[in-house]
This record gives structure tokens, sequence and C-alpha cells, in this order.
């Protein structure tokens, strides 16, 4: 363990959960010094991120500080192999990282997970060497923000409809759509586009689009979400958007797979940050029932109060297990890259840890709103934001119901996919 | 909700000067930031109307100040006490300055948050208290400096 981490203060002040899941996960599986420096890293940077979340978030604002504050703090790159100047962290490290930062809510995480598994992730998993070494390095300094196009706005859960297209010219191809949805949208500098041939019946196609192409527009930043505030969320346009021959990712045709395999990374993202709103909630109402007093004592004492807090916890400890157990069969995936089983484990278990984690999630941020009182139901208590922010989790990289279906076709078998 | 704040700054004034000034409600008067109705009462106390701010709610407090010379010129504590829009609010902070003609104040700062403004936690509080006490100290040590 680094010298003193154990003693170090936690989130300004409140009990140190994290500090003990940190401490739980060493002891069962190990994390190196440079492991526990990183997460380190992260404790500071989302103590550092607390007060312009809130005020962001307060004032329905995207939160530009979340940028600066995660780069100053070396934490772009959390992923990236260290020979791109990342700091070459395995998903379990990626996990702690973001349960971290979940704990100043989805904003932060968003805008992480976007950014690191789903776009630096993609170009690491499926670039080529000139790719990597062109995007990865940048990405981890923070001069190129990744955003993710996939969802159009008639092509959400169903990837495979989405009309966006593309078509050869010159030295490039030329895409034409629109993108909708999109966390980090009007922010980016680089946008992984899902788009399919202009003519004939082939198969999307990824590539790594400059959002300064003048083919690139952003066509409205939404917001006038129901939370998620402090992330940017946009809707794009693409006029004739020119991009480069070698700027296509991956297959020509094998945009999908690059799509799923980085929601593979994106799920255990959100998942974890899952984790973090469901730690924050329990400390929030830990602190408010040992000290709201009603009937001449701590509401702490109602065993009402008590059922919520038993609620809280059981389901942050069953949802970290998950979390970490997804994070250990990805990281035994990538080191087995053509174990197809592996991978099909991988993608089950990130599955039911995203899909169980958001659910407990939400409900916890309900139940810490109800333990608030009156109060709670205020924008300005601590659990409203999370109680707004929660719910997105559920419906982002993969609605509830599109996890049940792959979690049920995992355990039936391939031959009763719902959606196929 | 109790929430504990320290730290120090150095301030280019000699010792006995800062600490005349620091435990003079006339100089507190003019040193308090967002205040307004500030009023001198004595040789140690005064009263102000303050606005308390966070993210874009505000709020105002009638606030009483008191100050206690404990050991000059070296510890002195300044107590400021009030109630408003819900909540009430009573902070204790102490100063320990040392040095002569340059002077270190080491200080720390309690304070006892109740009603409304208590609700939004004592992680939250402490960072916009963190923020809030950086600023008046700042103030404090331009305020003391020009006037030495």
């Amino acid at each position: 363990m680094v010298k003193g981490m154990g003693a170090r203060p936690h989130r300004l002040g409140v009990e140190p959960l994290f500090q003990s899941s940190v401490d739980e996960v060493s002891r069962l599986v190990g994390l190196k010094k440079e492991e526990l420096i990183i997460l380190e890293d992260a404790d500071r940077a989302a103590s550092e991120l607390l007060v312009s979340e809130f005020e962001k978030y307060v004032e329905r604002k995207y939160n530009p500080e979340i940028m600066g504050v995660l780069k100053r703090n070396n934490l772009l790159g959390v992923p990236i192999m260290e020979e791109y100047g990342g700091r070459g962290a395995r998903q379990l490290v990626e996990a702690l990282f973001l349960e971290r930062m979940g704990q100043t809510g989805m904003g932060v995480i968003t805008f992480s997970d976007v950014h690191q598994c789903l776009g630096s992730l993609a170009v690491q998993d499926w670039g080529n060497e000139e790719q990597k070494a062109r995007y990865l390095p940048a990405a981890a300094k923070g001069d190129t923000i990744f955003a993710y196009g996939l969802t159009e706005p008639e092509a959400g859960s169903d990837p495979a409809s989405l009309k966006t297209s593309y078509v050869k010219d010159g030295g490039g191809y030329r895409l034409n759509g629109s993108k909708y949805l999109i966390s980090n949208g009007s922010i980016a500098t680089r946008m992984i586009i899902f788009a399919r041939p202009q003519e004939g019946p082939g198969t999307p196609t990824a590539f790594i689009l400059d959002t300064k192409d003048k083919g690139f527009s952003v066509d409205m930043r939404l917001e006038e979400k129901i939370g998620l505030f402090t992330s940017d969320t946009s809707m794009v346009s693409l006029d004739d958007a020119f991009v480069q021959s070698e700027d296509m990712l991956g297959q020509e045709g094998k945009g999908l797979a690059v799509a799923y395999s980085a929601l593979l990374n994106g799920r255990i993202g959100i998942g974890s940050g899952c984790v973090g709103v469901m730690e924050d909630c329990l400390n929030q109402v830990k602190e408010r029932a040992t000290t709201r007093v009603q009937h001449g004592k701590e509401i702490a004492r109602h065993q009402l109060i008590q059922r919520h807090v038993a609620y809280i916890e059981s389901s942050l400890e069953a949802c970290r297990w998950l979390i970490y157990r997804a994070a250990l069969k990805k990281d035994e995936y990538e080191k087995d890259l053509k174990n197809l089983a592996l991978r099909s484990e991988s993608d089950r278990l990130s599955a039911v840890a995203k899909y169980t984690a958001s659910r407990c999630a939400f409900g916890s941020a309900d139940r810490a709103v109800q333990c608030f009182g009156g109060f709670g139901y205020s924008i300005l208590s601590p659990v409203a934001k999370h109680f707004l922010d929660a719910r997105v989790a559920r419906i982002y990289e993969g609605t509830d119901e599109i996890m049940e279906l792959k979690i049920a076709s995992s355990v039936l078998g391939r031959e009763f996919e719902a959606y196929r | 909700m109790n929430i504990h704040l320290d730290g120090s700054n150095a301030i280019h004034s000699p010792r006995e000067k800062v600490y005349s000034l620091l435990t003079d409600p006339n100089f507190i008067s003019k040193s308090l930031p967002d205040s307004e109705d500030v009023r001198v009462i004595d040789g140690s106390s005064l009263e102000a109307r303050m606005k308390l701010r966070i993210a874009v709610v505000s709020t105002t407090m009638r606030m009483k100040l008191r100050v206690e010379r404990t050991a000059p010129p070296s510890k002195a504590t300044l107590v400021a006490e009030g109630a408003g829009s819900g909540s009430t609010l009573k902070i204790t902070s102490v100063f320990d300055l040392s040095g002569d003609s340059q002077t270190t104040m080491a200080w720390s700062a309690d304070a006892e948050v109740g009603g409304v403004m208590a609700g939004i936690g004592s992680s939250l509080l402490k960072g916009f208290a963190a923020k809030k006490v950086a600023e008046i100290f700042s103030g404090i040590t331009k305020a003391v400096e020009a006037s030495s």
C-alpha cells in the first residue's frame, strides 16, 4: 500500500467507504503501487470536483471543470497503454477509478466513460499502429477528446438500423446523417462515427471523424434533460463530412463489432459509476439520519429509516462485487483475445453488472431522497442530484430491456435471442 | 452538523500590527465580504447582515461577531453567530500568530450548522466553506498589508 494512503481524507470528511473497497480488493487480488497511485489521483480529483459539480448541477449547466481537473490529475488516459502515454490500467483499476468518480455524480462518469471506454479503448482495441500512435497519446493528455456517435434519432437500441451513410470520395469518405443524444458531442475533437454504405446493403463501418471538419456541426446542445446537467449531450449533423481513408477504424463492414466491444468496456464503466453513486447515497444518508432529530430522536433510530439504509448498503455491496467480477473477467479476456468463450462470458457479466448496478443506483438514490424527507426533494440536497442523474444509467449504453434480453439469451442460448 | 477547517497564511506585516488589526472590530467591519448594515457595537463586538451563497442560491443571515483577545499578541478567537432563512450558523475561529516582522497566521475554524443549510451535507458545505474562507483570508491579508 502506498505510504499514508490509509490515513488520507476521503470525500472531505465523510466515511471512507471507497478506501475500504480499495483495501479489500488489494487484499484479495493485489493492487500494484502504480495502481494505488491512480486511485489516489482519482480521490484528489473527485474532491476537487465536488463544489463545481454541485454548482453547475444547480445551474443546470455543463461543467467545463471536469476536463481540466481530470487532465491536471493525469486521469484522462487511465486505461490507455503506457506505450501510448496512458497509465495502462487494467479493467479492475479502471472500475475502481470510475467508482471513485461516481461519488461526485454521473456527469463526471459520463464524460470519462465516453472519452476513455467508448472512444480511446475503441481505438486501442481496433485501431492500427498508426491510428494508435496518432490518437492515444493526445487522448491521454486531453488534446483529443472523444465522443461516440452511434445513436441516431431513429436508431437507439437497434444500431443495425442506423441511417448515417458514407460514400467513397477520392482519398477518403463523405459521411451524411444525424447523431442524437451524443455525450461529449459538442466538446469532442474526435468522434467515432458509425455509418453504412450509401449504396447497397452493406453493414456499418466505424470512422474517426475530426469534429473541425466543415461538414460536421452541432445542431443543438440538449439541455432539456431531466438530469445529467453537468454532462454535455448534443445532436450533431454530418453534411458531407470528410474522413481520410486512414481514419477508418477496423475493417470496412465491421463497425458493429467495434461498437459492441466498446459498449462492453463502457458498461463496466457505467456500472462502476453507479457503485460510486450508491456509496455517496449511503454516506449522505448516514450523515443525515444520525443528525436529523424527529420525534425526540435521530431518525436513524427509526426502523423504517434503517430499512432504507439496509437496502442501500446491500445494493452497494452486491453491485460492487458484480462489477469487480465483470472487470476481472474482462482482464482475463484481454490476455486471451481469441478465446470466444471468455469474450461471451465477459459480455454476460458486464451486462449483469451494468443492469443490476444501474437499477440499484436509482433505487438507492430514491431511498436516499426518502430519508432526506422534504429537503430530499430540493435540488440543493446532495441526493436529489443522484436521483435525477442515475436514471439515465438504466437507458444509455444498453437499456434495462436490452440487458435483460442479453442476459436471458446468455442463459438460454443464442437461438433464443429475442431480437433476432 | 459540525465542520472543521484549518490552514495558515503568510502576512507581510509585523505580528503586533496584525494582532491589533485582527482584533479591532472597526477593521473587521471593513474586511467582511458580502456584508451590509455593518455596525460596531463596542470594542470587542459588531453585527452585520451577511450574504451566504451556495451555487445560485443565496441567503442572508444576521450575524453577531465577538472578538476574544486570548493571549496578545499571539492568540485570539472570533466567534460569529447568527440565523436566517431557516438556518443557524455558529463559527468559532481561532488565530495563532507567530513571527516578528513577517507574520504567519495559523487558523482553525469550527462551524456548527443547523436547519435547512445543514441538509446540504458536510462534504459539500466544507467544500463551499473552504472556498469562502480562502476568499475571507485573502481579503484580510490584503487589508492588513495595506494598513501597515
